[in-house]
């Protein structure tokens, strides 16, 4: 179950799992902020080297992750450029400014520019990053240790409550799933293989209702398990799962403020202090030769209005 | 019992309860965007997960359904490994109030009020709010956090959008017939011989 | 002194209900009283118990009449915060009472939630871990626990605050025969070391007996019908009367023909003196002359043959099992929690394939049918209910497999009806299935299961959480199948009772072993098996060595003479129905009039 998921219930034996979990909150927050703020590949390479390392650290079962990885690849990175491909072949223009055609289809609709090439593999570049900083977090981070050092950093407990009550109820739906699919098939409901794909499909629907029934039918039971304990009182609570801050804490906190403090400095100086001309650096392009294309050049959605209206 | 106010009908009464139920909810989302759709376009599914919003939104209003469907993807995010994409994060939760603002015109299904009525103008909030989530707010986040291509999002958002109405009206409807059929069978039970 | 629960001229009505669910309650318990709260299933302990909790009425919706004082403070004006500092729960549902994400979170959320510093959390968690000996355990997660371990990490966690008042919801009900008895001396403990004030609920009279109770208090239809002393109330005839089984040994000393007056200490076994009359009349009818019982020569439905099961490919959670039942038999699946009984039934329905080794079931082996295919001939009433239920009426649920197979309307309409007699469950047949407790659910899995008429039928702790009225009358009609349509039969179940009331033979499973397989009488009467497979010596047994006789043959005399009786019984109950048709039908009639 915990490799099908990739959720560790329990903490691991490493350094990074042994800290606190407002430390590894932190770390997640500022290493999203600073890959979410910038389309830069020179800084985004040592993010992601940054957030390799953590994983590697942790010894983790690489199967599942590369899996994960090759999936994410086809179905979000290959297809999405397919059709990047297909219907904005002018990107590279759009976001670095210039332009220098390599390849032109025979009717000239398509065509491959060095920029648009570059545009796309920027755009890998960060969500490569994206995943392997979400991925070291759900390593790192217990689902109770991801509540408390949420709401240590502010999120109301409640919310953070939530969280973690989700996650201890995500085994129970599997377990449930399969208990009432088997309850179904021994009354005479074939699921299995020796259904035709579409009627397995409809009836696999059809085991929704009961899923959603019997996962909601236990609020009360456990509603009520937290009242009789107290819970919600006050406007503050105290967690078990968040430890006292550790040597090794203090370390990572200060180099995740360190980070937040770069990342900081880094935005203002380009989008304040020494701003690149266009969306998303490039290295061929020209600085002096870049134009920059308006919202209703480049979006077809305003490129038709625009050209109804004339 | 006391006919509540616009306020606590949009922001839902928060008890303990509430937070199971939102729980569960995030926890139900998030497993079904997983598992429970097939793919329609990168980053866009057919998936059933669709009808929780429309669940917890009828038990509860459509704050706690914003907040399941929040919660939910952001749980789908992390256990399905492709990242974190706050922009359908966010698209889902603010599609999600929308979805789930039942009770607000009316339609209390937990105790038995359903209408064809009804069914109209829930047609009408998931096309809207759909609308809006994918056709506004998710493209901007998009191309304010990730730098996504506008054209890709767009038609990514109308899939999306497609797909998701597709769910909450073809399953959604029915559903909330049955839901409230059953609230109705809940009082008075009395043995029969 | 001062009542701590204090109950003037009580009532209340859920608000679904169209009438009340208790009446008249008054009723005052002292500080320190220990107390058993007895009562058929839907007779309203629970409801009870939670107006003392404060779930009622700031959770469940309704109107109370009259008054209730907790420590001094009245519920109604109160809330359930306020009544959790004095009161702890132990609900019936030790799943959902598991909120945390480990055993040490579960046990701290109380503190949590009052704020407690981390630093002090810490050891009190592990202090009240170790009382419930799971300290172990603490940072192992829900879904490596097996039943029994969450009930304890939930008796763990109500005592974070200094609670004056425990109340325990049929704690019982999912432990093996030893684990149950840890539990209640560990309440019993509990009790007097700390000075608390203890309600149980429960309907496994005897079990709870193993250590004493200093009050009974018995239900019925939502008023108190009495409130007394377990000695007199094991005299009296309220037990029958109110659908509660007494201890077996009470039951053979009424076989014998004994007088229970004059006995000193009849609730405790180990203490009881007998009169010598008494005596003397047991051990007349012990060693009477008797009718052995006989073994089936049918051929053999079911085979294992050397099967070995892991869930993870590294720890085996049964290893290579061998056993074969034979048609028309009646089988009692015994051994600890986790031994991995309930693996095996799920191994013979085809839900899971065995690793190692093979099943036939009518000399075919399952390896190539599908669950659906096996499904025509084995049905399988899962241990949990609530995985069971897909429609929302009972009626409708009973009748679905009839459905999905395709019989005709009056087929399914006649079938269904007389399930759901046999069950005690037509009355409600209209009612949605999640308006119902979990004893009433239980029931109606194992009707839309009975309705199949299968070849085999396994049932998983059918009897769990039930009380002697439905137990009775599920048995009944599991008998009457058996004996009318030599459908097989397996029991799966932590209950002695059925085990020697409804079957011949007992397979026991230790730890993913087998460790025997031989008549009920037999094997419960072996020390060394019962030793380990962690079952309980039952009374009778202690009653054999008190009284100097073969325990062995003491099992078996009581058998036989209640399958005598059993006879007669069915034999007077078919009479008067026309067909040779089932004993079942005749009950029917009985109770149509
Ligand atoms: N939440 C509820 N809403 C409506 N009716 C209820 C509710 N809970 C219980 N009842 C009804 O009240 C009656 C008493 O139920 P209660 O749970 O107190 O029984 P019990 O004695 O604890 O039974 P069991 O031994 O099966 O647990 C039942 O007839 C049941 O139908
Ligand atoms: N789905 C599962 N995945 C992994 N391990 C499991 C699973 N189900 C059961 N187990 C483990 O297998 C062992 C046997 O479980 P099983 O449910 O067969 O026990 P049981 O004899 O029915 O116990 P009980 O009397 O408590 O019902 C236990 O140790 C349990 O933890
Ligand atoms: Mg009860
Ligand atoms: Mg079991």
């Amino acid at each position: 179950m915990n490799n099908r998921f990739v959720i560790n219930y329990t903490p691991g034996p490493t350094y990074l799992h042994q800290l606190s979990g407002f430390t590894k909150v932190l770390l997640f927050i500022v290493m999203t902020v600073a890959i979410i703020s910038t389309y830069d590949v020179r800084i985004l390479w040592p993010l992601f080297f940054i957030c390799l390392a953590q994983m590697i650290s942790m010894k983790p079962n690489w199967k599942p992750i590369i899996f994960m990885f090759l999936f994410t690849f086809v179905t979000v990175t290959l297809l999405g450029n397919v059709m990047l491909f297909v219907v904005s072949p002018d990107a590279g223009l759009n976001n670095c400014g210039t332009e220098t055609i390599i390849w032109t289809s025979k009717t000239g609709r398509f065509y491959i520019s060095k920029e648009w090439l570059w545009y796309v593999f920027a755009v890998f570049t960060k969500r490569t990053a994206s995943f392997a900083s979400v991925m070291a977090f759900a390593l790192m981070t217990t689902p109770s240790e991801f509540a408390s050092g949420l709401n240590k950093c502010g999120m109301p407990y409640k919310v953070c409550t939530i969280i973690s009550l989700a996650y201890r109820t995500i085994p129970d739906i599997a377990n449930d799933f399969i208990d009432i699919r088997n309850s179904m098939m021994m009354r005479g409901v074939e699921l299995g293989k020796k259904a035709s794909l579409g009627k397995r499909l409809k009836n696999n629907v059809t085991l929704l209702v009961p899923l959603i029934m019997s996962s909601f039918g236990k609020v009360t039971g456990i509603a009520n398990a937290m009242d009789l304990r107290g819970y919600g009182k006050y406007k503050k609570r105290t967690w078990y799962a968040e430890h006292e801050p550790t040597k090794a804490d203090r370390l990572v906190r200060g180099l995740t403020i360190a980070l937040a403090v770069l990342t900081a400095c880094y935005i203002v100086w380009s989008k304040a202090i020494d701003p690149w001309p266009a969306k998303i650096w490039c290295p061929f392009s020209d600085p002096s030769q870049i134009r920059n294309v308006s919202l209703e050049e480049s979006f077809f959605l305003f490129r038709w209005l625009k050209s109804l209206f004339q | 019992m006391a006919e509540k106010s616009l306020g606590q009908k949009l922001l839902g009464v928060w008890n303990t309860k509430t937070i199971v139920a939102v729980a569960i909810g995030a926890a139900l989302f998030g497993v079904l965007m997983v598992y429970g759709g097939i793919p329609v376009t990168t980053n866009t599914n057919l998936t059933t997960a669709m009808v929780i919003p429309v669940v917890v939104g009828a038990f509860f209003g459509p704050l706690p359904a914003l907040v399941s469907a929040g919660v939910g993807n952001v749980i789908a995010d992390l256990i399905g490994g492709w990242g974190m994409w706050f922009d359908w994060s966010i698209g889902n939760g603010i599609a999600a109030f929308f979805v789930g603002l039942l009770p607000v015109y009316g339609a209390y299904v937990t105790e038995g009020v359903f209408n064809w009525k009804h069914a109209i103008i829930y047609a009408i909030c998931v096309v809207v709010g759909n609308g809006i989530a994918f056709g506004v707010v998710t493209p901007i986040f998009t191309t304010l956090f990730y730098g996504g291509d506008l054209n890709v999002t767009f038609i990514q958002a109308i899939a999306g959008s497609i797909s998701n109405i597709a769910v909450e009206l073809v399953v959604g409807i029915p559903l909330m017939f049955i839901l409230a059929a059953r609230s109705k069978s809940r009082t008075n039970l009395k043995e029969e011989e | 002194m001062e009542p701590i629960i204090s109950f003037k001229n009580f009532g209340f009505k859920y608000r679904t209900q169209a009438s009340p669910t208790l009446y008249d309650i008054n009723l005052d318990i002292y500080p320190g009283q220990k107390v058993l709260i007895l009562g058929a299933s839907g007779s309203g302990k629970s409801t009870l118990c939670n107006c003392i909790n404060g779930l009622i009425p700031f959770s469940f919706d309704g109107e109370i009449s009259g008054t209730l004082t907790v420590a001094g403070i009245e519920t109604k004006k109160s809330s359930i915060f306020e009544l959790s500092q004095s009161v702890g729960t132990v609900l019936q549902d030790s799943d959902a009472q598991f909120v945390g994400l480990s055993v040490g979170e579960d046990i701290a959320f109380a503190m949590e939630n009052i704020r407690m510093p981390r630093s002090e959390m810490v050891p009190l968690v592990e202090k009240n871990a170790s009382i419930v000996g799971m300290k172990d355990f603490i940072s192992h997660v829900p879904f490596e626990l097996s039943g029994g371990q969450k009930q304890k990490v939930a008796i763990a966690g109500v005592f974070a605050n200094d609670v004056k008042v425990l109340i325990f919801d049929e704690p019982l009900a999912a432990l093996d025969p030893q684990m149950g008895m840890k539990a209640v001396s560990l309440i019993d403990d509990l009790s007097k070391e700390k000075e608390h004030t203890v309600l149980i609920i429960e309907h496994r009279l005897e079990d709870v007996l193993y250590r004493p109770v200093d009050r009974i208090i018995l239900m019925g239809n939502g008023r108190i019908v009495a409130d007394t002393t377990p000695d007199e109330l094991l005299k009296s005839t309220l037990l029958q009367e109110n659908g509660i089984r007494e201890p077996l040994y009470i039951t053979a000393m009424k076989y014998a023909g004994c007088s229970l007056e004059g006995n000193r200490n009849l609730c405790s076994l180990e203490d009881l003196e007998l009169t010598s009359e008494n005596e003397n009349r047991l051990k007349a009818f012990f060693t009477s002359a008797y009718q052995p019982l006989e073994e089936s020569k049918a051929e053999p439905v079911i085979e294992f043959d050397h099967v070995s099961f892991s869930y993870d490919r590294q720890n085996l959670v049964l290893s290579d099992i061998d056993f074969k039942i034979r048609r028309g038999e009646r089988i009692a699946i015994i051994g600890k929690n986790g031994a991995g009984k309930s693996t095996a039934a799920k191994l013979l329905c085809g839900l899971i394939r065995p690793s190692k080794g093979s099943i036939l079931l009518e000399g075919k082996d399952i390896k190539d049918l599908s669950i659906k295919e096996i499904g025509e001939k084995v049905s399988y009433v899962m241990q949990n209910p609530n995985q069971m239920l897909v429609k929302d009426i009972i009626k409708d649920e009973v009748g679905l497999a009839l459905q999905i197979r395709g019989r005709s309307a009056e087929e399914i309409q006649s079938m269904t009806e007389k399930v759901l007699k046999a069950c005690n469950l037509y009355k409600m047949r209209n009612w949605p299935v999640d308006a119902i407790s979990y004893g009433q659910k239980k029931r109606v899995t194992v009707a839309s299961m009975m309705a199949l008429e299968p070849d085999v039928l396994v049932l998983d702790e059918p009897t769990a959480g039930q009380d002697y009225r439905s137990y009775t009358d599920i048995m009944n009609f599991v008998n009457a199948l058996n004996r009318d349509f030599g459908i097989t039969i397996l029991f799966i179940t932590h209950d002695m009772h059925l085990a020697i009331e409804n079957t011949e033979r007992a397979i026991v499973f230790s730890d993913g072993q087998l460790i025997a397989a031989d008549r009920v009488c037999s094997v419960l009467a072996n020390e060394a098996v019962i030793e380990r497979a962690s079952l309980k010596q039952t009374s009778l047994y202690r009653l054999g060595v008190k009284l100097g006789l073969d325990p062995e043959s003491v099992i078996e005399r009581f058998i036989s003479y209640e399958r005598g009786l059993a006879h007669k019984e069915a034999a007077k109950d078919a009479a008067p129905s026309s067909g040779g048709a089932s004993g079942s039908e005749g009950k029917e009639a009985k109770a149509d009039e």
